[in-house]
C-alpha cells in the first residue's frame, strides 16, 4: 500500500497543471496532462484493490497540523461514500483529456486547467476539513471560468461570469453555515475545530445546536449544495454555462462538478437529516422531483441538442436528490450510483453534442439528419450512449434509476408514481426523438462528405459504453461499496478519533 | 546617552539617514546617477530585517513613540508596500532627472508612516502623519501631467481637511483631558464630558474616516489614485491608506474605549455603507484604476469590521481556541491590511504596466487596453489575474484567509447581518475582478506582445508569492497578527 495516496493524488494532477501551462506545444502539452491523470486512475485502481467494502470507516486516512491557532487540519480520506466518485474523477479526467487530444487553441493552457479542476473536485472527494473542503470546493470554480471563458461559444463572457458568480454566491452560503457550526462547538478542551465529522457528530447533540440553529446551517448548507447539483430553482447556471462551454469543459462540468452537490448531500445533508425540522425532507423531495419532472420536459422542448443535454443532466441529477432523501437503504445506494452512473453517460452524451458540432457545424436537432449513414462508429456510439441516459435495462442507468425509484416508494408513494408516470415516457421521447431526427433517416446533402471523428474521440465514447455496460451488468463492482455507505449513513456520525485513525 | 538604548528605532533612523543621502548624491550627480534607486532598496531591505528583529515592549522620547508588536506589524506593512514599489520604480524613475527626490520622498513617506504606527501620543501621530502627507502630496504630482497635477491637488485639499478635522478633534481631547498621551485620555473619564466629547468623537472619527477613505468620505480616493502615476497610487492605496487603519486603531480602541457604545454602531453603518458603495460604484467603472481605487474602498470596508466587532466585543467572549474575541478580531482586521497591501500594490504595479504599453493614450488606464493581456504580456496578467481573485477573497489567498477571520469574528460577535452583507459584498466584487479578467484572458489582444519590464516582474512576482504565501500557510502570520493585536489591547 502507497503511503499518502490521496496527497500524492491530489499533488500530481497539480504538478502537472504548471509544468503543462509551461510546456510550448500541444505535444508535450497533451502528453504531460495524459501522464498526470493516468496517475491518479492508477492509484485509485490500487487503492480500489485495497480498499474495504465493507468497513463503515474512513480508509487512507492522512492528518496533519495546518493552521493550529484556528483549528484547522489538512485531513484527507475516504470511505464508501466518497470512493466511487473518487474513482469517477480519476477515470473522466484521463478520457477527457483522451477526447480532447486534439484542441488547437491555446493548448498549454486547456490540458493546464483540465488538470487544475482534477484537482480541485479530487480534493472535494477527499477533504474531511471544512476549511479544506470550503478551498477545494472554490479552486473547482477557476478552470472552470477559464474552460467556459476562453474556449467557449458565442456569448462566453457572459455565461462565464454567470457561472462564477452564481455558484459562488452559494459556495458562500455554504461558508456561513460552516462558520455557524464552527463557531457553535468546541471541543472537550475548548478549542475549535474545522473537522468535518467532529462537527457533523455534534449537530446530533440537541444542547449544543438547539433547534432554531440547527435548521440555519441546514437550509445554508443545503442551498449550497442544490445549487452546485443543480435543483430547481436554482439550475438557470447550468444551461448557460454547458452550452458556451467547449466539450471538454462540459464534461467536466456535468461529470464532475455537478457530483459535488450531490456529494455534500451525502456526507452533510443526509447525516444532519434526522435532526432538522421534517418539513425540510418534503422540500427535498419536492424539489427533486420537480428537477426530474421539470428537466425532462425543457429537454423535450430544445432545439439545440447540447442544451438537451444538459437539461437532461438536471433530470438526472433529481433522482440523486429524491433517492437521497427518501432515505431508505435501497433508495440512497440508488442515488450513490445514480451519481456515478450519471457521471459516466453524460460524458457520451456531451461528447456526442461536441463531435456533432465540430463534425457538421450545427448543433441544431432540426438541421441534423442521417449521421449515421457517413459516420456509423459514432453513430452506434452516440445512440448507445442515449439509450444509456433513457434508462434502456442492462446498462448503468437502468439499474440506478430502478433503485431509486423502488427505494423512494416506501417513503413517497405519491411522488415516485408521479416521477413513474410523467417523466420516464418524457425522458425516453427525448433522448429517442433526438437520436432518430440527428443520426436516422436520409443523409441531408449538405453533409455528404462528413465522415466518423477522429481515433481518440472514438476511443474516449467507446471506453465510456463499455463502463455503462459493465456496470450496467455487474454493478456489484461499485454498489457493495455504495450498500455499505448507505448504511453509514443512516446510523450516528463517527469520528476519526472514535474509528481510531487519528 | 546611551545609544543602544535606542536600537529599536534603528530602522526609522536609517531610512531617514538614506533620504538625506539619497537627496545629496543627487544633488552631486546631478541626478543622473542610478545610485539612489539602489540606496533605497538596500535601506529598506536592512530597515525590514531591524523592523522584524526589534526589541518590543520599549517607550521612547518620554511616552510619545513606542515600539511593540502592533507597530512593527505595521511596520514590516510599510516598508514591505515601499520595498516593492522601489523595485517596481527602479526602471521607471532611476537615473532619470528627479529620480533622486522621488526615492528621497518615497523613504520620507516610510517614515511617516512608521513612526505614526509606534505613536502614542497625538502630537506626534500627527507629524507622522503630516510627514508622510506631504511626501506624498509631492509624489502625486509627480509625473506632472495635467492628469497628475488634479490628483496631486484633491489629494491635497482632502489630506488638509481631513487632517483639520482630526487635529481639532484632537484639541478637544487635549482641552478636556489635559493630555495629549493616548494612555492618559484612555484613563480619563471620558463621558463626564457629555456632550463636548462626542463632537469630539465626532471629529476624530471623520478625519480617521477621510484617511481610511470611508464612505461618504472618500470621493478624494479614486481621482487620486487614477491621476497619479501608477506607482505612486500603489503607494498611496496599500501603504498611506493603512496608516489611517494604523492611527485609527490606536486612537479609537485605546484612548477613546469608554466610547465605544457610541462609535462601534458609528462604524457598523460605516462599514456596511462603504463596502456596499465601494462594490457598486466599481461595476460601473471603465478605468482599471478607478475600479481598483472603489475596490479598496470596498476593503477598507472590511477592514472596518473589525472595529464593530471591538465594539461589541464583552469581556469573556472568546473565539477560537479560547483566544478573547477582540483580540481575534483586530488580527483579522490587520490580517487583511497586510493581504489588502501587498495584493494592492501589485494590483497597481500591474496597472503601471499596461499603461506603458497603452495603445489607447487618450486613457491609459481603460479597460480596453487590457484585452488579450494574457497573450501580451503573460506575466503581468498572470500576476493581476491572482491579485483579482485574491481581492474577491478566493482560496487559498492572503486576501480569503483575512476575510475569513474577520467575517467569522463578526458572525461570532452576533453580528450576523453584517456577515452576510460582507459575504453578499463580497460576491458582488467579483464581478468587476472577473471582468478585468476576461479582458485579459477572453478577448482578442490589443496590440503586439510586449517584453514586460524587469523591475515590474520582480515586484509582481513577489507580491505574488506573498499573496500565495499567506493564504496557504496562514498559520504564522495569523499568530504574527495575533501578537500585534495583544500589544495593542489592553
Amino acid at each position: 500500500m502507497i503511503s499518502n495516496a490521496i496527497s500524492i493524488m491530489i499533488a500530481v494532477p497539480l504538478i502537472g497543471a504548471v509544468l503543462a501551462f509551461l510546456t510550448r506545444s500541444r505535444g508535450q502539452a497533451r502528453l504531460v496532462a495524459l501522464i498526470a491523470s493516468l496517475v491518479p486512475l492508477a492509484l485509485a485502481l490500487q487503492m480500489y484493490t485495497e480498499f474495504d467494502k465493507s468497513s463503515k470507516l474512513m480508509q487512507f486516512v492522512e492528518s496533519y497540523n495546518w493552521v493550529p491557532s484556528i483549528g484547522v487540519r489538512y485531513t484527507v480520506g475516504v470511505d464508501c461514500i466518497s470512493f466511487p466518485l473518487v474513482l469517477l474523477t480519476a477515470i473522466v479526467s484521463v478520457l477527457v483529456v483522451i477526447y480532447a487530444w486534439g484542441e488547437n487553441h491555446r493548448p498549454n493552457q486547456f490540458f493546464a486547467l483540465l488538470l487544475l479542476n482534477e484537482v480541485g473536485v479530487l480534493g472535494v472527494f477527499t477533504a474531511l476539513d471544512f476549511f479544506l473542503f470550503y478551498i477545494f470546493w472554490e479552486i473547482v470554480l477557476i478552470p472552470m471560468f477559464f474552460l467556459i471563458g476562453i474556449w467557449g461559444g458565442p456569448r462566453k463572457d457572459y455565461s462565464a461570469i454567470k457561472f462564477f458568480i452564481y455558484t459562488h454566491v452559494a459556495s458562500l452560503v455554504m461558508l456561513l453555515a460552516i462558520f455557524a457550526m464552527y463557531f457553535t462547538y468546541r471541543l472537550p478542551d475548548g478549542s475549535r475545530t474545522f473537522d468535518m465529522l467532529t462537527l457533523l457528530q455534534a449537530t446530533a447533540d440537541k444542547s449544543i445546536f438547539p433547534p432554531g440553529l440547527i435548521n440555519a446551517i441546514f437550509a445554508g448548507l443545503l442551498f449550497g449544495f442544490l445549487v452546485k447539483m443543480p435543483a430547481f430553482p436554482f439550475h438557470t447556471w447550468l444551461p448557460d454555462a454547458h452550452v458556451e462551454a467547449p466539450t471538454a469543459g462540459s464534461v467536466v462540468l456535468a461529470a464532475l462538478l455537478l457530483k459535488m452537490g450531490g456529494y455534500g448531500i451525502f456526507r452533510v445533508i443526509l447525516p444532519m437529516l434526522p435532526h432538522v425540522d421534517k418539513a425540510f425532507v418534503t422540500v427535498i423531495a419536492v424539489i427533486g422531483v420537480l428537477s426530474i419532472i421539470y428537466g425532462a420536459f425543457l429537454a423535450l422542448a430544445q432545439k439545440d441538442i447540447k442544451k438537451l443535454v444538459a437539461y437532461s443532466s438536471i433530470s438526472h441529477m433529481g433522482f440523486v436528490t429524491l433517492g437521497a432523501v427518501a432515505f431508505t437503504w435501497l433508495s440512497i445506494q440508488g442515488a450513490m450510483f445514480q451519481q456515478f452512473s450519471h457521471g459516466i453517460i453524460t460524458c457520451a452524451l456531451f461528447m456526442s453534442a461536441g463531435t456533432i458540432q465540430h463534425s457538421v457545424g450545427t448543433r441544431i436537432i432540426s438541421e441534423l439528419g442521417g449521421l449515421a449513414d457517413r459516420m456509423p462508429k459514432f453513430a452506434s456510439l452516440m445512440l448507445a450512449a442515449f439509450l444509456a441516459s433513457l434508462g434502456l435495462p442492462g446498462m448503468s442507468g437502468f439499474v440506478a434509476e430502478f433503485m431509486v425509484l423502488t427505494g423512494s416508494y416506501p417513503t413517497f408513494p405519491v411522488y415516485t408514481l408521479l416521477v413513474v408516470f410523467t417523466s420516464v415516457g418524457v425522458t425516453a421521447g427525448y433522448h429517442l426523438w433526438a437520436c432518430q431526427k440527428v443520426l436516422f433517416g436520409p443523409i441531408l446533402k449538405k453533409y455528404l462528405d462528413i465522415h466518423d471523428p477522429h481515433a481518440y474521440e472514438i476511443l474516449a465514447m467507446s471506453a465510456i459504453v463499455f463502463l455503462t455496460l459493465l456496470f450496467g451488468l455487474q454493478p456489484a463492482l461499485i454498489t457493495d461499496m455504495m450498500g455499505t455507505a448507505a448504511h453509514q449513513v443512516m446510523e450516528p456520525v463517527v469520528t476519526l478519533s472514535q474509528m481510531g485513525v487519528i | 546617552m546611551d545609544l543602544g538604548h535606542y536600537a529599536p528605532l534603528g530602522a526609522e533612523a536609517l531610512l531617514t539617514a538614506v533620504s538625506l543621502l539619497v537627496v545629496l548624491v543627487g544633488l552631486f550627480t546631478k541626478g543622473r546617477s542610478s545610485l539612489p534607486g539602489y540606496l533605497s532598496l538596500a535601506a529598506l531591505i536592512v530597515a525590514m530585517w531591524m523592523v522584524l528583529t526589534a526589541q518590543t515592549g520599549t517607550v521612547f522620547f518620554y511616552d510619545s513613540l513606542r515600539v511593540d508588536g502592533f507597530s512593527q506589524f505595521f511596520k514590516a506593512v510599510f516598508i514591505l508596500v515601499s520595498l516593492l514599489v522601489v523595485i517596481a520604480s527602479l526602471t521607471r524613475y532611476n537615473g532619470r532627472p528627479g529620480g533622486d527626490e522621488y526615492f528621497a520622498l518615497l523613504l520620507m513617506a516610510t517614515v511617516g508612516m512608521m513612526v505614526v504606527a509606534s505613536a502614542i501620543d497625538l502630537v506626534s501621530l500627527f507629524i507622522g502623519f503630516e510627514l508622510a502627507s506631504l511626501s506624498t502630496y509631492a509624489m502625486a504630482g509627480f509625473d506632472r501631467t495635467k492628469k497628475n497635477l488634479e490628483a496631486a491637488m484633491k489629494y491635497f485639499l482632502y489630506g488638509a481637511a481631513s487632517s483639520a478635522f482630526m487635529l481639532f478633534g484632537f484639541s478637544m481631547l487635549y482641552g478636556m483631558t489635559g493630555s495629549t498621551r493616548i494612555a492618559d485620555i484612555a484613563g480619563a473619564s471620558l463621558a463626564a464630558f457629555n456632550p463636548a466629547i462626542l463632537i469630539a468623537l465626532i471629529f476624530v472619527v471623520v478625519g480617521f474616516a477621510f484617511k481610511m477613505a470611508l464612505v461618504p468620505f472618500h470621493m478624494w480616493a479614486p481621482d487620486t489614485y487614477e491621476g497619479a502615476p501608477a506607482l505612486v497610487s500603489a503607494l498611496l492605496a496599500a501603504g498611506s491608506k493603512k496608516m489611517g487603519f494604523a492611527a485609527a486603531f490606536r486612537v479609537i480602541l485605546i484612548a477613546l474605549l469608554a466610547l465605544k457604545l457610541e462609535w462601534y454602531m458609528a462604524f457598523a453603518i460605516l462599514a456596511a455603507v462603504t463596502m456596499t458603495i465601494g462594490n457598486l460604484v466599481a461595476c460601473w467603472q471603465n478605468n482599471v484604476r478607478r475600479i481598483l481605487a472603489y475596490s479598496s474602498i470596498a476593503q477598507a470596508g472590511y477592514i472596518s469590521i473589525a472595529f464593530v466587532v471591538l465594539g461589541v466585543a464583552s469581556e469573556g467572549m472568546t473565539g477560537p481556541n479560547n483566544l478573547p474575541l477582540d483580540q481575534y478580531a483586530l488580527a483579522g482586521g490587520l490580517l487583511l491590511v497586510l493581504g489588502h497591501a501587498i495584493m494592492k500594490t501589485g494590483a497597481f504595479i500591474s496597472t503601471a504596466q499596461v499603461a506603458s504599453i497603452a495603445k489607447n493614450t487618450e486613457d491609459p488606464d481603460d479597460i480596453s487596453n487590457y484585452a488579450g493581456l494574457g497573450r501580451r504580456a503573460p506575466i503581468t496578467a498572470f500576476c493581476m489575474t491572482i491579485f483579482m481573485f485574491a481581492l474577491a477573497g478566493i482560496p487559498p489567498t492572503a486576501g480569503y484567509f483575512g476575510k475569513f477571520v474577520v467575517f467569522g469574528s463578526a458572525i461570532y460577535g452576533g453580528l450576523v447581518w453584517l456577515a452576510v452583507l460582507a459575504i453578499l459584498n463580497s460576491a458582488l466584487s467579483l464581478y468587476y475582478y472577473l471582468r478585468i479578467i476576461s479582458y485579459m484572458y477572453l478577448r482578442e489582444p490589443a496590440g503586439p506582445k510586449i517584453s514586460e519590464s524587469k523591475g515590474y516582474v520582480l515586484s509582481l512576482l513577489l507580491a505574488l508569492i506573498a499573496t500565495f504565501w499567506i493564504g496557504v500557510l496562514p498559520d504564522g502570520f495569523f499568530n504574527w497578527a495575533m501578537q500585534a493585536a495583544a500589544a495593542l489591547l489592553p
